[in-house]
């Protein structure tokens, strides 16, 4: 059988999600693969940001992000743009602002052009859960 | 101009170095870790200076001003380099300071000052104490101002850089500056004896300003020019008294580049056309140098578990001489590959050849190396309170199948060094 494409498996997960009722949480994300998110982020975001708690690089620690507040980890200096965005890490916010991040945050100072491939960006946001439930 | 005059202007770039004019580059710089809050594996190659990532790349083209937005880091940092080395059959005459073989030295301690002064200024200055020479002078130096704008729906990045080394400036490890090696021992032979002005001939005696710009971070386009430092100058930097004066002069380069982030590219052209009076002292007609080169890169980077780089340059010289009339050339290649396995332990090799016009410029050899870095990761920093120190250990074999211009005896010169190298 063919594997579901990116579209239809987030069509999938977004229809489970509904019916489960886990918008907020990193659970969106369980269908990617975390192990493949691993890479990703190795390959993606590693250089400035680590997933360890209270390890901030030059972008803040993504521990625990999944449904945290953006701009409040204590200690790291944010963009006035992303200070006033006023955004929640919903998984969809996350995979919008891993996707284009001058778009979701423009003036944000992540040097980050995004992620287009979206089978990796879901295995990203598993990766990322995974860690935070670590 | 004969053969031994023009040899011997050819080789003062090398006498230079060995009198410590010109001291190893800047390389790993740890005050930019603390100023970024990223590991030295962020930016380079094997966890350890000069060889940039793409990271790394922009952040030298962005003027060294990035941070990690917080206050109060201190621009200093520090860097110690000793060696021991073999070579085949002792060396007749020895080196400058140096036995004749089986020497073990401490080559250098620098100081950096290395930082950003705001968002839009930042640079490094080393400052560089030769053990083997016992002299202390100002090494490579580039402060930079930068702006970033749009131009016609472009990102563009405008930038000054003012240095005193030609090719110090460029962000990539294939001009002569920060090229392989990125080590060599005291005692070594190196590339040979002959090289071309852009390789070095002038670094550290003159000083120039190029614009720079860089356009959707893909292309990459800088034009600059020289002056000669005053020989009283050069005394009070410890950089003794050359008497060679820069006229005209431009420098460029052009090159494409392209981050993605599993792997990397760049391919480009370089050039450096100039006048050069040989003695100050006793004005009179002028060589013409046209230095011109195209250069590439290729670095796997994947996940950073495994990663590997090849790199590669051509470099042609034109002399005209302006005493006799005369004409010659140089051409020089190389190409070097790396593996990284862990950004911990490296393999590496490079390939060197030069020739020319005059037989007796021709050397080729062929350089090994292995390395170990343990620090400057994520998950391997040395143990606080020195969470900022990084080191590589590492071994070095040259060999050589032509050196200045024969075949005979040219094994001679083949060595074997090992090193430490420590930033902090």
């Amino acid at each position: 059988m063919a594997r579901p494409t990116p579209v239809i498996r987030a069509a999938l997960r977004a229809l489970a999600c509904a019916l489960a009722g886990c918008a907020a949480s990193g659970a969106a994300h369980a269908a990617g693969d975390a192990a493949a998110g691993g890479k990703v982020f190795a390959t993606e975001c590693a250089e400035c940001h680590s997933v360890k708690e209270g390890k901030d690089k030059k972008g803040p620690s993504l521990h625990g992000v999944f449904g945290a507040k953006a701009a409040q980890r204590e200690g790291f200096v944010y963009s006035e743009a992303m200070r006033s965005a006023g955004l929640t890490w919903t998984p969809a916010n996350l995979a919008a602002y891993v996707s284009a991040p001058a778009k979701l945050v423009p003036g944000g100072k992540m040097k980050y052009d995004g992620l287009a491939d979206a089978a990796q960006r879901d295995d990203l946001l598993a990766y990322l859960a995974a860690t935070a439930a670590r | 101009m004969d053969i031994i005059d023009r040899l011997r202007r050819r080789a003062l770039p090398l006498v230079a170095l060995a009198a410590g004019l010109l001291a190893l580059p800047a390389h790993a710089v740890p005050s930019y870790a603390r100023q970024t809050g990223m590991e030295c594996s962020g930016c380079h190659i094997g966890a350890y200076g000069p060889q940039l990532t793409p990271a790394g790349v922009r952040f030298k083209l962005g003027g060294y001003t990035d941070s990690d937005g917080k206050d109060g880091k201190i621009p200093l940092s520090g860097m110690l380099l000793a060696d021991a080395s073999h070579t085949r059959k002792p060396q007749d005459p020895a080196p400058d300071h140096l036995k004749s073989d089986n020497n073990v030295s401490f080559d250098q301690a620098s100081l950096f000052v290395a930082g950003r002064a705001s968002d839009n200024v930042g640079g490094f200055m080393q400052i560089t104490y030769d053990g083997v020479a016992r002299n202390l002078a100002l090494d490579n130096t580039d402060l930079r101002v930068v702006a970033s704008t749009a131009i016609a729906g472009h990102d563009t990045l405008l930038g000054l850089t003012f240095n005193n080394n030609p090719t110090v400036q460029d962000p990539f490890n294939t001009l002569s500056a920060w090229g392989y090696p990125f080590v060599a021992p005291a005692a070594g032979l190196g590339t040979g004896g002959a090289s071309a002005l852009i390789d070095g001939g002038l670094g550290g005696i003159v000083a120039g300003v190029s614009a720079y710009t860089v356009v959707d971070k893909d292309w990459y386009a800088e034009l600059g020019s020289y002056r000669s430092m005053a020989p009283q100058l050069q005394s009070r930097l410890g950089l003794g008294r050359d008497q060679q004066k820069l006229d005209g002069n431009a420098y460029w380069r052009l090159a494409w580049m392209k981050d993605q982030k599993k792997q990397a590219w760049h391919v480009g052209v370089f050039g450096w056309s100039a006048r050069l009076e040989p003695d100050r002292t006793a004005p009179g007609p002028v060589d013409s140098y046209r230095d011109i080169g195209v250069d590439a890169g290729y670095q796997f980077l994947g996940t950073r578990e495994h990663v590997v780089t090849v790199f590669g340059s051509v470099t042609g010289e034109n002399l005209h001489s302006g005493s006799d009339g005369s004409r010659s050339h140089l051409l020089e290649q190389r190409l070097n590959a790396s593996y990284h396995w862990q950004q911990t332990w490296g393999a590496s090799s490079g390939l060197f050849s030069t020739r020319g016009s005059d037989p007796a410029a021709a050397t080729r050899g062929l350089l090994l190396q292995a390395d170990w870095t343990p620090w400057g990761k994520e998950d391997s920093a040395a143990p606080a309170p020195l969470q900022w120190l990084n080191l590589k250990l590492g071994a070095q074999v040259w060999r050589y199948g032509t050196f200045a211009g024969t075949h005979v005896g040219a094994s001679d010169h083949d060595t074997f060094s090992i090193f430490a190298w420590s930033t902090f």
